[in-house]
């Protein structure tokens, strides 16, 4: 009888101990104060990480005992984004947590109850703390379920230590003189552009070929079918990039790193990436990023276009429980407002969906101030091929590209490689 | 006869059957009921019938992860398994400094994938790569190249480097063939026979069961492969090293659940299949086989 009972009561711990440790892991601790967890990827390495850190501190901080938020450090972005979407399919969707927002990550409106709705916080004055077109950028059907944040224009970053040493006197305006300045730059010993077929969205690449459709198709370039002949020409374009030595021997299959490797290393003379990369170029690489000019690709059709496109939404879990919510919004107008949003700014370089104004007196980082008049000076703002397709077909464009520039595919089946994969 | 302890059996058991059935038979179920349904995780399921499969099947890259990944589980089984077999015959028969080789063989096991994976990047690289710049040294640099970025090279090129790592198989191969009894090796020597033929005679059949549970269970690796392959290609250049685990990956990445699912039912199935197959294979005719799969 006594053993039935231990058994009995073993059992019950056994069946037991999941639920009081899903429990202890909940929303509420101590004297009611709400846990918010936040997993991001804004930590370890990444530029915006310590003042991230550092606001979030100030906000625990200024709501001790109402509120905490606790940051779950996930630096990898893919599998950050992957961990995501299992999550959100699930249903179990974070307290916080950011996104790229793109075709597949904006089906995450479609749940009911999924995410938290921002629209009637952000019709009051909080609202007015964004650029004009953000809020309706983020906004499905009326419904606000996340808070635009950080923005991305990639212009073409040009190494003009090695155009000068090229004997490049400017920056290429069209790409006959693109090509030009790349036989130059190959004869002084170094590599015109750095490209890149590997990683989940062959990102460099993307990119570039992004600009020359801009150049090609002009501002309505996405309206476009992906068969299009403006697309088939970028893609000779792009097709050429890869030829002649006109980019490094591991491009094919290279990733992030060896793109942005070969730039660090001022190996590479033309670069494409975002303004997030900014820290990285003035701690790791001094020289380059004292000899980088920011300035437009190349025109065709078109001149002058920049590539710039919605970076990273904030968004939050649903939830009924009204203080919950407060404890969310709170975070949220923390995080979005200006003189916070400034300080990310200036540490990391990025640029934000959020407006701020900079004192006369103040030091704006000379990059992020070229990037700036960059954008100013654009013609017109296209997005990016990203931002036009779901992951799947991204991921094509990669596979697609390594085929084209290995020579087993023409411009138009890769444009039909790409077509083939959208649904 | 029934049990007069069969409460007791029960209770004991119901914590493991409760997991069991929780976490491997209703997602298994789960996986398979949605593979046949229109569904991106978030919307309402829509029953599609066939279409997930008929489209993966009629897809080239679905096609070519298919025969990479029965490559990887052949490459495995028949060339990995009996280099491991090989080094563990050697290393038994204790030559000087086996315990060091011992050591140094197993060491990738301990190792993390993703470092591996690093350090093969770094000897693979197109530009400042060890094997390149060695071909170079030697006098054969026409024979240099973008090893994981050119469609010919790039998939023998990540097998090569997961086939040395024997270490795991040779560890319980080496135990198993530490439990043979020596005087089996003594009388044969005593016959004239000499180490190969030992091997041959002695060795092999007796590790029979050990040899068929590691091939099946390279073969199952094999059939599943995804970690190096991502890593290193993440299944490029244009396909050529996708395997399965890639593109159900990737079809979760673009919450296509329900395509995901049929590549994971395909998956669970053509694995099966392969144990199955060599467990037939190895043990019809022989019922003395300890193989334990």
């Amino acid at each position: 009888m006594r053993t039935k009972r231990i058994i009995l009561i073993l059992a019950l711990v056994l069946f037991a101990l999941p639920g009081m440790i899903w429990a202890a892991g909940g929303q509420e601790t101590g004297d009611q104060e709400i846990v918010l967890k936040w997993p991001t990827i804004w930590v370890g390495e990444d530029s915006k990480a310590a003042t991230v850190a550092a606001l979030v501190d100030e906000f625990n901080e200024m709501y001790a005992g109402k509120y905490q938020v606790v940051i779950e450090a996930n630096p990898d972005y893919d599998a950050y984004r992957n961990k995501l979407n299992s999550q959100i399919a699930a249903g179990v969707v974070p307290d916080l947590f950011v996104f790229n927002p793109d075709p597949t990550s904006f089906s995450f409106y479609e749940g009911k109850d999924l995410l938290m709705d921002f629209s009637a916080e952000l019709a009051g004055d909080w609202g007015d703390n964004f650029v004009s077109g953000s809020i309706e950028g983020a906004t499905i059907k009326g419904e606000t379920k996340s808070v635009p944040f950080e923005v991305g224009y990639t212009p073409v970053w040009y190494n003009m230590d090695i155009m000068e040493a090229a004997g490049v006197k400017s920056i290429p305006a069209t790409y006959d003189e693109f090509f030009a300045a790349a036989e130059k730059i190959k004869a002084a010993g170094f590599i015109p552009t750095s490209q890149m077929t590997g990683g989940t969205n062959a990102w460099t690449s993307m990119l570039w070929f992004s600009h020359i459709a801009a150049s090609l198709g002009g501002p309505k370039v996405w309206d476009k079918p992906i068969t299009d002949p403006v697309f088939v020409q970028a893609a000779e374009i792009l097709q050429m990039m890869y030829a002649d030595g006109n980019t490094s021997k591991d491009a094919v299959g290279g990733d992030a790193g060896v793109a942005g490797g070969h730039f660090l290393a001022g190996r590479s003379a033309m670069f494409i990436n975002g303004p997030w990369y900014i820290g990285r170029v003035r701690s790791d690489a001094p020289d380059v990023y004292a000899a980088t000019k920011i300035g437009p690709a190349p025109g065709a059709a078109f001149s002058g276009a920049q590539i710039g496109f919605p970076q990273t939404n904030l968004a939050a879990g649903y939830t009924d429980d009204p203080r919950k919510k407060e404890a969310v919004v709170a975070f949220m107008r923390w995080m979005t407002k200006p003189e916070n949003v400034k300080a990310i700014a200036f540490d990391s370089g990025a640029m934000f969906a959020v407006k701020y104004s900079v004192a006369a007196g103040e030091k704006v980082d000379q990059l992020q101030a070229q990037f700036m008049n960059a954008v100013n000076d654009a013609s017109f703002v296209n997005s990016h091929f990203q931002f036009n397709f779901t992951t799947d077909v991204v991921a094509e464009f990669g596979q697609a590209l390594a085929k084209m520039a290995l020579g087993r595919a023409t411009p138009e089946e890769f444009v039909q490689q790409i077509a083939d994969k959208i649904r | 006869m029934r049990n007069k302890n069969w409460k007791q059996i029960l209770l004991f058991l119901a914590p493991v059957l409760v997991l069991f059935v929780a976490y491997f038979v209703y997602p298994l179920g789960f996986v398979f009921v949605t593979s046949f349904t229109d569904w991106n995780g978030i919307g309402a399921m829509e029953f599609s019938g066939l279409d997930n499969y008929l489209g993966l099947f009629g897809d080239e890259t679905f096609r070519t992860s298919l025969g990479n990944n029965i490559t990887w589980a052949l490459v495995l089984g028949f060339v990995q398994i009996p280099l491991a077999a090989g080094m563990a015959m050697i290393l038994a028969r204790k030559p000087k400094g086996w315990k060091m080789f011992r050591t140094v063989y197993f060491l990738p096991n301990v190792i993390s994938q993703v470092a591996l994976a690093m350090m093969w990047l770094a000897i693979y690289n197109a530009e400042h790569g060890i094997l390149n710049s060695f071909l170079e040294l030697a006098g054969m640099s026409g024979l240099t190249r973008n090893w994981l970025g050119n469609m010919t090279t790039a998939f023998p090129a990540v097998i090569i480097q997961q086939i040395f790592y024997i270490g795991y198989f040779m560890i319980v191969i080496l135990a198993s063939r530490m439990g043979i009894s020596e005087s089996y090796y003594e009388a044969a020597e005593i016959d004239g026979a000499n180490i190969f033929q030992q091997e041959r005679h002695i060795t092999i059949p007796m590790l029979k069961g050990i040899l068929i549970t590691t091939m099946t269970l390279a073969l199952a690796y094999g059939m599943r492969h995804f970690e190096s392959t991502y890593l290193m290609t993440n299944g490029g250049p244009a396909h050529a090293t996708s395997v399965m685990g890639i593109l159900l990956y990737r079809n979760l990445g673009a919450l296509n659940y329900g395509e995901a699912n049929a590549i994971g039912s395909i998956l669970i199935i053509f694995g099966g299949a392969t144990i199955a197959l060599i467990r037939w294979l190895f043990s019809r005719n022989d019922n003395t086989s300890d193989s334990v799969q």
